[in-house]
């Protein structure tokens, strides 16, 4: 019998979930955290910027990107690519979408009525079939396992040429409770903030708040000026010769910044209307998105979301189960990405926002004896919307049985040029220099963007 | 020469490479045992490392940076070993003895005096402890929270002295005896008849299976990561799925793992192996990869072929923990002495210390020879310890200005306990637990893991992000210890009448940063204090002071 758990494949924290306890503990945050920002608001509404420096001196909005990351590898079989009636075919009905012809899985009804504003790639084809290695490829567009430099992030390329050094919130934030890839070559200034940090406790990062973000209270104003003067001081007087130095230097400036603007409220989702709040769905990743939305307007320029678990499935890697746990899955990505594409689009910033669906591969057609799909590169989808994105399709082809590409085949870095173009940026013709001093370009040069879906 | 600070280390691998990292990465000699004579003290290690130093460093013409001063030292000395800062009574101690060994005797004291109140030595082996368990199992791993359950076995070796060979025969073979608390879960009752039985959590912290064990084995005692040739043959290094398989297999029969967090079944002890007659070469199927499936033979790494059979009466783990922890073997003492020389120096002697396998003859050379004398020594850790704190190269300082041809040291990020710990120190936090201290209330912990998110995978690196940083800018700890309130070190100094505002300035630097600000400094804070508008705010510009010191990277960084 073929071992479920691959050795890689260990299973990943979900904290918090919705169970009633975690729910409750929200409420009660959120409670706590509105009197602290009421209490706060005073002292700081002096020094508070105005929200409207979202738009950059030139009054132009630059592009961000929102990455929707779906940890463990989703089954393409069973959400954008089902082939009902065939042998692999699984147990989910087709639906209708908002875009004539394009059919998705009956338990995504929400995503199906933004159709019009996202295309489906269902034509990738890649080449890890295993979690780590995977990750990386799809989160850098470079294949690692021959690597002589530590390649960056996507969100790390992306904070470099969309992101601002001026931002008064960090260009890249990572809303997930496992660590991401990160900067690679490029160090810590390219480096997310990540949100959700490792905790397995619902009352310390379940709920997307940022902790530390408020003085101690009876510390005016004056007073965090003159300790953040005597600090840049002393971060002078200690040079900032090494890396280490560098790198601490960097995150203190940063987060000197946050503390001085309260990160512009970014992180207050009480601000939200109850009913908004409710249609993202209360979870983590549902909230998530509502987060993303609101560091967005702000002028991130990269946030990921990762949909790393929901009660009672650890994540996308359905080794087993495949079918109940992806209809849970879907149950908690539907609404979210749905209400993301709504609600962006209702603000005006759907057209300078790209959203990214993505796991690091997809999943057998072949349902194995457990019920489940194992890890399958070679034929998956992924979707993409918003910015520069012509919507409404579903590009490429596999063949009946899911095996394989039969049109249209695309592999990661095709991917990559795709959305960078997406974006505006062109980004064979751009590239980064390595500590080594070696140019690597943004993606592999001989990759093309895909014309039918970026003009 | 923009990135890395040209540390000897670089200039000396720069040196050699050119022509000799060009010849093939071929299998390193294999030396018969060690010649035995009388083992040479600590003090003359100490003076042979900066012998053969001075000889590299003549050859490749740089000049070693000049040692650095008492303040310095004694704060490397202690972060290092007891892995947290001196208290200013024990650095004005320091300074104003007047003997000439003074910094080789503070060594011995911290690794062997064990006298209340301060109980160094016991420190320093929890410290050591704490160091191997994060080297052994990375904060980033899965089951990283259950393994510091080891670090209470691992201080006892270290306080024991337990020679290295010793140490990791005892990481190998150990069996569970009970099972392990869970992640999280109640404790069970830990009696275990074996006094070693402990050891085994690291074999549960890596998850037990044949591949897991042998990748970490390979890793933490041979510097080598075999991993990558779990499922294709390793781009860089000759390790074929031979190879790593090969090894694995030795681990695929006994003894029994008990699921972490979970009762174990009835522990089995392995079947002894029959005493007069040889086992057969163990086999193991492949998981993952190209050849799911495929059955490997046990194999020892740099050998060709399989192994036919067993000597008579070793079990095949025996076997392989024989091989692993031997003087033939070529990696074995050599990752010890370069991890331990890691530790303190903050980059291996040679190369990067889990990839040993990358480094040509030339390049292992001063690491070869280091390695031979710790073999003879009988693996004595201490004494290689001692050997290198007392050195001139340990003392080295790091230049201020990124000078090529400067044989230099790096800074060193502090782990998340030492930074704790330093506070506590810095702070004088209340640590009894009748005061209800931050180490008792839960407040340790859970600075801790936030630390641990961002923990780096060398001394040299520092990835705290800005959820660290804004922990230690408004976190409760350093609220509690800015805060006229509640601070003793605060209180202690603002409110001290006879101190001139100097003084009070200088012992904040002392009790923080070990060391007495620079003139300029000393202008810049006086004018901070003297331009308040009262004796309030006056206050506040101290705490403000210590505020600044706590933050700066000078805190969590080691000179």
């Amino acid at each position: 019998m073929k071992r479920i758990v691959q050795p890689s494949c260990v299973p990943l924290p979900n904290p918090g979930g919705d169970s009633p306890r975690f729910r409750e503990m929200w409420s009660r945050r959120e409670l706590l955290s509105m009197s602290l920002a009421g209490a706060l608001g005073v002292s700081f509404s002096g020094w508070l910027p105005r929200l409207a420096a979202a738009a950059g001196a030139s009054g132009q909005r630059h592009k961000s990107v929102i990455l929707l990351w779906m940890n463990g590898g989703p089954s393409q079989m069973d959400t954008f690519d089902l082939k009902p009636g065939t042998p692999n075919g699984g147990t989910f009905k087709e639906i209708e979408t908002a875009a004539p012809g394009v059919k998705i899985s009956e338990h995504l009804p929400g995503i199906a009525k933004q159709m019009k504003d996202l295309a489906i790639i269902r034509s990738l084809s890649t080449t890890e079939g295993e979690h780590g290695l995977a990750t990386q490829l799809m989160m850098t567009g470079y294949q690692s396992r021959s690597a002589v430099v530590r390649y960056p992030s996507l969100g790390s390329l992306m904070s470099k040429e969309l992101g601002s050094d001026e931002s008064d919130l960090p260009n890249f934030i990572s809303l997930s409770p496992m660590r991401m890839v990160d900067a690679g070559f490029l160090g810590p200034n390219y480096s997310p903030l990540t949100v959700s940090g490792a905790s397995d406790d619902p009352n310390t990062r379940a709920n997307l708040s940022l902790e530390d973000l408020a003085p101690p209270t009876g510390r005016d104003p004056k007073a965090i000026k003159d300790q953040f003067d005597i600090l840049r001081f002393m971060q002078q007087s200690f040079g900032a010769t090494s890396d280490a130095a560098k790198a601490h230097q960097a995150s203190y400036n940063k987060a000197m910044r946050m503390v001085e603007t309260q990160a512009r409220k970014a992180f207050a989702l009480e601000e939200e209307k109850a009913e908004l709040r409710d249609a993202y769905g209360r979870n983590r990743f549902g909230q998530g998105c509502l987060l993303a939305r609101r560091l967005v307007e702000r002028g991130v320029a990269f946030v990921e979301v990762a949909l790393a678990g929901t009660p009672g499935t650890n994540n996308w890697d359905t080794h087993a189960d495949n079918f109940n746990a992806v209809k849970t899955l879907s149950g908690v990505l539907d609404p979210a990405f749905a209400s993301l594409m709504k609600d962006l689009r209702e603000r005006g910033l759907l057209d300078s926002t790209l959203v990214v669906w993505m796991g690091e591969f997809g999943r057998t057609p072949k349902i194995n004896p457990q019920g489940g799909r194992d890890h399958f590169p070679i034929a998956w989808s992924v979707v993409l919307g918003g910015a520069g994105i012509k919507g409404g399709q579903a590009y490429g082809k596999t063949s009946p049985d899911g095996m394989e590409v039969t049109d249209g085949k695309v592999g990661v870095a095709d991917l990559y040029a795709t959305i960078f173009q997406a974006v505006g940026i062109n980004a064979a013709k751009k590239e980064n220099i390595s500590p080594e001093g070696r140019p690597i370009p943004l993606v592999d040069r001989k990759a093309k963007p895909i014309a039918e879906l970026v003009s | 020469m923009t990135r890395h600070a040209p540390s000897w280390l670089l200039v000396v691998l720069l040196a050699a490479g050119s022509a000799a990292a060009q010849e093939a990465k071929s299998t390193p000699d294999v030396k018969g045992p060690p010649p035995a004579g009388p083992k040479m003290t600590a003090q003359e290690l100490a003076e042979w490392i900066d012998e053969r130093f001075e000889k590299e460093y003549q050859r490749l013409s740089v000049k070693p940076a000049p040692a650095v001063d008492d303040a310095t030292y004694l704060r490397r000395l202690y972060l290092d070993l007891q892995g947290r800062v001196p208290t200013v009574a024990q650095l004005r101690d320091f300074l104003g003895d007047q003997g000439s060994f003074k910094r080789q005797d503070y060594v011995d004291k911290l690794l062997t005096a064990d006298a209340r109140p301060d109980r160094y030595a016991r420190r320093t082996s929890e410290n050591l402890a704490r160091v191997w368990r994060r080297m052994m199992i990375p904060a980033s791993s899965p089951n990283a929270e259950m393994a510091t359950q080891l670090e209470p076995w691992l201080a006892r070796q270290f306080a024991a002295n337990t020679p290295y060979n010793e140490f990791a025969r005892k990481l190998m073979m150990a069996q569970p005896g009970m099972p392990a608390r869970g992640l999280g879960g109640v404790p069970m009752p830990m009696t275990p008849a074996d006094p070693d039985a402990e050891a085994a959590l690291f074999q549960q912290a890596i998850g037990g299976m044949p591949e897991n064990l042998a990748a970490a084995y390979a890793r933490v005692f041979l510097g080598i990561r075999l991993s990558c040739a779990q499922c294709h043959d390793h781009p860089f290094t000759e390790w074929t799925q031979k190879d790593f398989w090969g090894v694995a297999a030795f681990f695929s029969g006994p003894p029994p793992m008990a699921e972490p967090g979970k009762p174990a079944t009835e522990p089995k002890p392995p079947m002894p192996p029959p005493a007069d007659q040889p086992l057969p070469a163990p086999t193991i199927q492949a998981t993952g990869g190209a050849y799911e499936n495929a059955v490997y033979t046990a194999k020892l790494l740099w050998q060709k072929e399989p192994l036919k059979e067993l000597p008579k009466g070793q079990t095949p783990r025996q076997f392989l923990a024989e091989w692993l922890v031997g003087p033939q073997n070529p990696n074995f003492a050599a990752t010890a002495v370069n991890r331990i020389w890691q530790y303190l120096c903050g980059r291996g002697l040679a190369g990067a210390v889990d990839e040993l396998d990358r480094l040509t003859k030339e390049e292992r050379g001063i690491l070869d020879e280091l390695s031979r004398l710790f073999v003879e020594s009988g693996y004595d850790v201490r004494w290689l310890i001692t050997g290198i704190c007392k050195s001139r190269v340990y003392q080295q300082s790091l230049t201020a200005v990124d000078a090529d041809g400067f044989a230099q040291r790096p800074l060193k990020t502090l782990l998340p306990e030492q930074v704790f710990d330093s506070l506590e120190q810095a702070l004088s936090l209340p640590i009894a637990k009748a005061d209800n201290g931050p180490r008792w209330s839960g407040e340790r912990a859970q600075f801790v893991a936030r630390m641990n998110e961002a923990a780096p995978d060398s001394p040299i690196d520092y990835k705290g992000g800005i959820p660290q940083a804004l922990m230690l800018m408004n976190g409760k700890i350093t609220a509690d210890a800015t805060s006229l309130e509640s601070s003793r070190t605060l209180r202690a100094v603002v409110e001290a009448p006879f101190l001139p505002p100097e003084e009070k300035i200088e012992t904040l630097y002392l009790a923080a940063v070990t060391r007495k600000p620079t003139a300029e400094e000393l202008k810049y804070l006086l004018a901070h204090v003297q331009g308040q508008k009262d004796e309030a705010q006056q206050k506040q510009a101290y705490a403000q002071i210590l505020w600044g010191l706590l933050n700066n990277p000078e805190f969590v960084l080691s000179r």
